[in-house]
């Protein structure tokens, strides 16, 4: 079979040759040269009509013509090699920014987890009449078999989060093991790596589970380097030998991604909170299942009343796929930044279309000729769709390139703990798939209406006229103007954001803290409970531990206990005495030891600090902080008041810890410290108690030390006072108060880097779109503009007129981007950063980039044009 | 051209040029100027063909297999495509012949005046 070109040619040497006979005829008859050639042409028609309808017979042509296009447009690509890069500049970094966050937003808002269905997983949580939704509702083990036995739910389980001592090793470590239920695993529907899960056999019927543990794959390779014989062997694990039955799947992170899930003891009369999740009966509603839970609730209600708010109980299923560390600040960025690249890509497809529609238009005359000699419609349309469809897919490959390096790095600015354990993010099949749609979207878009226009010319006065004609130019002209605005709007937009984001991260790093976090070292410390059973051991052993470390040389102060370092700790509900009820309103209880205040850098208001001997003996005595201390009407001096602890009577509602002998809820105040931002730097400080760490014992404490140097050169000064005490002493990681305060600026620091990237590359998009827009126009009036100096007109006169056209798309699209940049003010304000406003000076900076830019435009080839000789602007041809 | 040049001269109906170039082919093999030029000495120069439009027609025959195409050489002994009738495309011709002579006498009678209507 022949190919393709070869019929082509085969048809064109017909043809001509049909052509010279009737020339040699014509010439033959009489006629001169010239004329028989022309007279045989006229005979003969449109040569390439004839061609194209021709090859339109042979049918099976398509794919033949597409390559034929794609060469075509290749062809003119490498001739218009400037264009071209800048398309695909502009492309590249349009679409590799939506990829990349796209494959962010896939792995952790769409499709963050590996369990079966979890859509369908629902968190129960209860409320009373006037509250809002916070986090899920904590069961008792007795109320969660009650809540088993209903019939609109398919599936129950829970989970029991609980400090779980690890021994056998070097250094004894303490790690949160996830304690659950016999079903969970099927609940999740996730198969092990190796080994087996979970079965509700491992529980049984006793009240012992069978010691087994399955680990999650990082403790598997850290433990036992990924080796596949570790099932069978044993962990001890609060002194407890447990066989490792199975390893769980990397992407497996139910709880926690560096520990084990253990069986949970079947123990009705622990009162621990578990997280209870639900699957629904097939056929029942949410409504329905609210209802009937909610039943169960107000009689739990009846018998646990401190465990449950106040009044008129409702319950609301949260979705799995709403609550966990995906929600929240994480999921609001996202759908802000994802936003932002939006706004980045449509920059680029104006661009892209800008740009493409100054070529179509001084390709007019090509058109026009092409037209004129026979050229469909529908075919020239095909041709320009073409090469714009190839321009994007050739821009959404490079953009998948730039993607794949602009992923990293967005995933290594993404601040732990705020992606769920589970996601995983990757450029996958679905967001190539997203990337194919957004190139060949953006092609179509950006192709279509220069296609469209362009084969629609004014034939007549495009090839009379060498530069596109009055009439012509005149709509593609506006046209330009108007996505010239476009752009100048959407990078005003998408400044205006990225310009709260910074001002977001700013006003968070100047937030004073309420204490000076330099030089501070925290280090969790954990006894072994059974080796100390008894209130009086453990204090004796904390304060052993305390004096011994306050003795080291280096160290200006320490302190020991639990919270208030620097972030909260208990909550608990409250009453004073003789004040009015405070309806359900909790302070916050640290448990601190003397030198606490120095140790963070607190000052002290009013009243005095503790006395050693307040501390040794857990007297019931408080400092409170200035928040706390507007819980008394103003004017009310707080000092030598009483406070009533609700949590303080029953402690902490955990048998692990130990309280006082004869702890009652009443504390006096003796003294009021400085607010410090104990919720938060976002948040405003929250009323918080400090009370003598000795008033009761939990296994686990925490260890404050303010040093003369670097904190971190102190751990193992610290670790050796430790061990000189017990070498069952298990320490946690330490850490510095430095790096935990620097945490909260993560998610700020994140906002603000990729907001200030994507505004960075859409400005620079927009000056690039602008620039060649506007250089083109005027490069379009040439022309013109050589009537107007001949005719006496200055160079600055033509200056202005040029300037003056600049100035008014500019002002246009300024002008239009400030709407839109205060209602998107709304829109963020209301998402994410509560506190931050537009100020004027970051605006006003927005607007003189912005014009600089479109001045510097127009100002080169406004001044070439100045510079013209008029005779040779008047001659000017394409 | 003159109006009244116009008037003697006729566009050809639509699908009425494959039946000509088939009718051409009858009397064996020529190459596309000349089925253009049998066309109009034949018609008395009445049909107009353009001969542009000959390639199509040509192109769309070979692809029903009315036709094939040799190479040969042409009168002025240049290498040229050489046209001749397939057996179908035989076929067809004295198909569309007799159906194209019933289609015109129809016509013709339609068109001509009836002798009754002058009595």
């Amino acid at each position: 079979m022949e190919s393709w070109e070869e019929r082509r040619k085969r048809l064109e040497d017909e043809m001509q040759q049909h052509i010279d006979l009737e020339t040699q005829e014509n010439i033959e008859a009489g006629m001169s040269r010239v004329e028989a050639r022309q007279a045989a042409m006229r005979r003969f028609g449109s040569v390439s009509l004839a061609g194209d309808q021709s090859r339109e017979a042979w049918g099976w042509l398509w794919p033949e013509r597409l390559w034929q296009d794609v060469r075509y447009a290749l062809r003119s690509f490498r001739k218009n090699a400037g264009f071209t890069s800048v398309a695909l500049l502009s492309l590249m970094l349009g679409i590799g920014a939506s990829i990349a966050l796209f494959s962010v937003v896939y792995g952790v808002l769409i499709a963050p987890y590996p369990y079966a269905r979890p859509n369908q997983i629902w968190a129960p949580a209860v409320v009373g009449p006037n509250d809002a939704v916070r986090g899920w509702h904590w069961y008792s083990q007795q109320e969660l078999e009650e809540i088993q036995k209903l019939p609109a739910f398919s599936d129950v389980m829970a989970t029991l989060p609980k400090p779980v001592l690890l021994t056998g090793g070097i250094n004894p470590e303490n790690f949160y093991g996830v304690f659950l239920t016999g079903g969970a695993f099927n609940f999740l529907g996730v198969k092990p790596l190796i080994g087996r899960t979970l079965q509700p056999f491992d529980i049984g019927a006793g009240s012992q589970p069978a010691p087994v543990v399955v680990l999650s794959y990082g403790f598997w390779q850290r433990f036992f380097s990924g080796d596949p014989h570790a099932i069978g062997r044993t962990i001890t694990l609060d002194n407890v030998p447990r066989t490792v039955i199975g390893v769980m799947p990397p992407r497996f992170g139910w709880w926690t991604n560096e520990a084990f899930w253990l069986p949970l003891p079947r123990d009705l009369k622990d009162p621990s909170g578990l997280a209870v999740i639900v699957r629904l009966a097939p056929g029942v509603t949410q409504h329905a299942a609210e209802q009937e839970l909610n039943q169960l609730n107000i009689r739990f209600a009846a018998e646990r009343p401190q465990d449950y708010p106040k009044g008129r109980l409702r319950t609301i299923f949260l979705n799995y796929m709403d609550i966990t560390a995906a929600s929240g600040d994480m999921s609001a960025s996202l759908h802000l930044l994802l936003a932002a690249v939006g706004l980045l890509l449509l920059i680029a497809c104006v661009n892209v279309a800008n740009l493409q529609l100054a070529r179509t238009t001084g390709r007019a005359r090509e058109i026009a000729m092409r037209i004129a000699i026979g050229a469909g419609r529908g075919r020239l349309v095909r041709q320009l769709l073409t090469e714009s469809v190839l321009l994007s897919v050739a821009g959404g490959v490079l953009g998948v390139l730039f993607a794949l390096g602009a992923t990293r790095l967005i995933v290594a600015l993404i601040p732990p703990d705020y992606v769920p354990n589970e996601a995983r993010i990757a450029i996958n099949g679905w967001v190539l798939l997203f990337s194919l749609g957004v190139s060949m979207f953006t092609g179509i878009l950006f192709g279509l209406a220069p296609a469209l226009r362009s084969s629609r010319p004014d034939l007549v006065g495009t090839l009379k006229d060498g530069r596109g004609g009055a009439t012509g130019s005149l709509r593609g002209r506006s046209m330009r103007s108007w996505l010239v605005v476009a752009e100048i709007s959407l990078s005003v937009m998408l400044l205006a954001g990225a310009s709260l984001a910074v001002r977001g991260f700013i006003q968070i790093l100047h937030v004073d803290p309420g204490f000076q976090p330099a030089r501070v070292l925290r280090i969790d410390i954990t006894l072994a409970p059974k080796r100390y059973p008894t209130w009086q051991q453990r204090n004796n052993l904390d304060r052993a531990l305390l004096d011994s470390v306050m003795n080291l040389p280096g160290v200006q102060a320490a302190d020991l206990g639990n919270g208030g370092l620097p972030y909260g700790g208990d909550r608990s509900t409250f009453s004073i005495p003789g004040e009015p009820p405070q309806d359900g309103r909790k302070v916050s209880i640290a448990l601190v030891s003397r030198q606490y205040p120095q140790t963070l850098g607190i000052p002290l208001r009013q009243g005095r600090e503790f006395t050693e001997a307040e501390i040794q003996s857990g007297m019931r005595v408080a400092l409170i902080n200035e928040s706390a201390a507007r819980l008394w009407p103003s004017g009310e001096n707080p000092i030598g008041r009483t406070l009533q602890l609700d949590d303080l009577a029953r402690p902490f509602n955990n048998p692990q810890v130990l309280p006082a002998p004869g702890i009652a809820a009443g504390v006096t105040v003796v003294g009021v410290i400085g607010d410090t931002r104990n919720d938060g730097l976002n948040e405003p400080p929250a009323p918080a108690v400090f009370l003598p760490y000795t008033l009761v014992a939990p296994p686990d404490r925490q260890l404050a030390v303010r040093t003369a140097s670097d904190p971190l050169a102190m751990i193992n000064a610290v670790r050796m006072k430790a061990r000189d005490l017990d070498k069952d002493l298990a320490l946690g990681k330490p850490n510095t108060l430095d790096e935990v305060m620097s945490e909260e600026t993560q998610q700020p620091r994140f906002n603000m880097a990729l907001f200030s990237a994507f505004a960075g590359l859409g400005l620079a998009l927009a000056a690039i779109g602008i620039y060649s827009v506007i250089s083109y126009n005027v490069s379009q009036r040439v022309q013109e503009i050589g009537v107007r100096m001949a005719l006496g007109a200055k160079r600055g006169d033509v200056l202005k007129l040029i300037l003056l056209m600049v100035t008014k798309v500019a002002a246009l699209g300024l002008v239009i981007g400030l709407v839109g940049a205060v209602l998107l003010e709304r829109l963020v304000q209301f998402q994410m950063f509560a506190k931050t406003s537009f100020g004027v000076i970051p605006l006003a900076a927005i607007v003189v980039v912005l014009a600089g830019v479109s001045l510097l435009a127009a100002w080169l080839p406004a001044t070439r044009a100045g510079n013209l000789d008029p005779v040779t602007a008047l001659r000017h041809e394409a | 051209m003159s109006t009244e040049e116009q008037e003697s001269q006729l566009e050809l109906l639509q699908g009425t040029l494959d039946l000509l170039i088939l009718q051409t082919l009858a009397f064996g093999p020529a190459h596309g100027h000349a089925i253009a030029r049998i066309i109009q000495q034949r018609s008395d120069e009445v049909l107009q063909v353009g001969h542009g439009s000959l390639y199509p027609a040509l192109q769309r025959l070979l692809k029903r297999g009315l036709i094939v195409a040799d190479d040969g050489l042409s009168e002025n002994n240049r290498k040229a495509r050489f046209y001749r009738l397939t057996a179908k495309g035989r076929k067809r011709l004295t198909a569309e012949t007799s159906k194209w002579e019933r289609f015109a006498s129809a016509i013709a009678r339609m068109l001509s005046p009836v002798p009754d209507q002058n009595s």
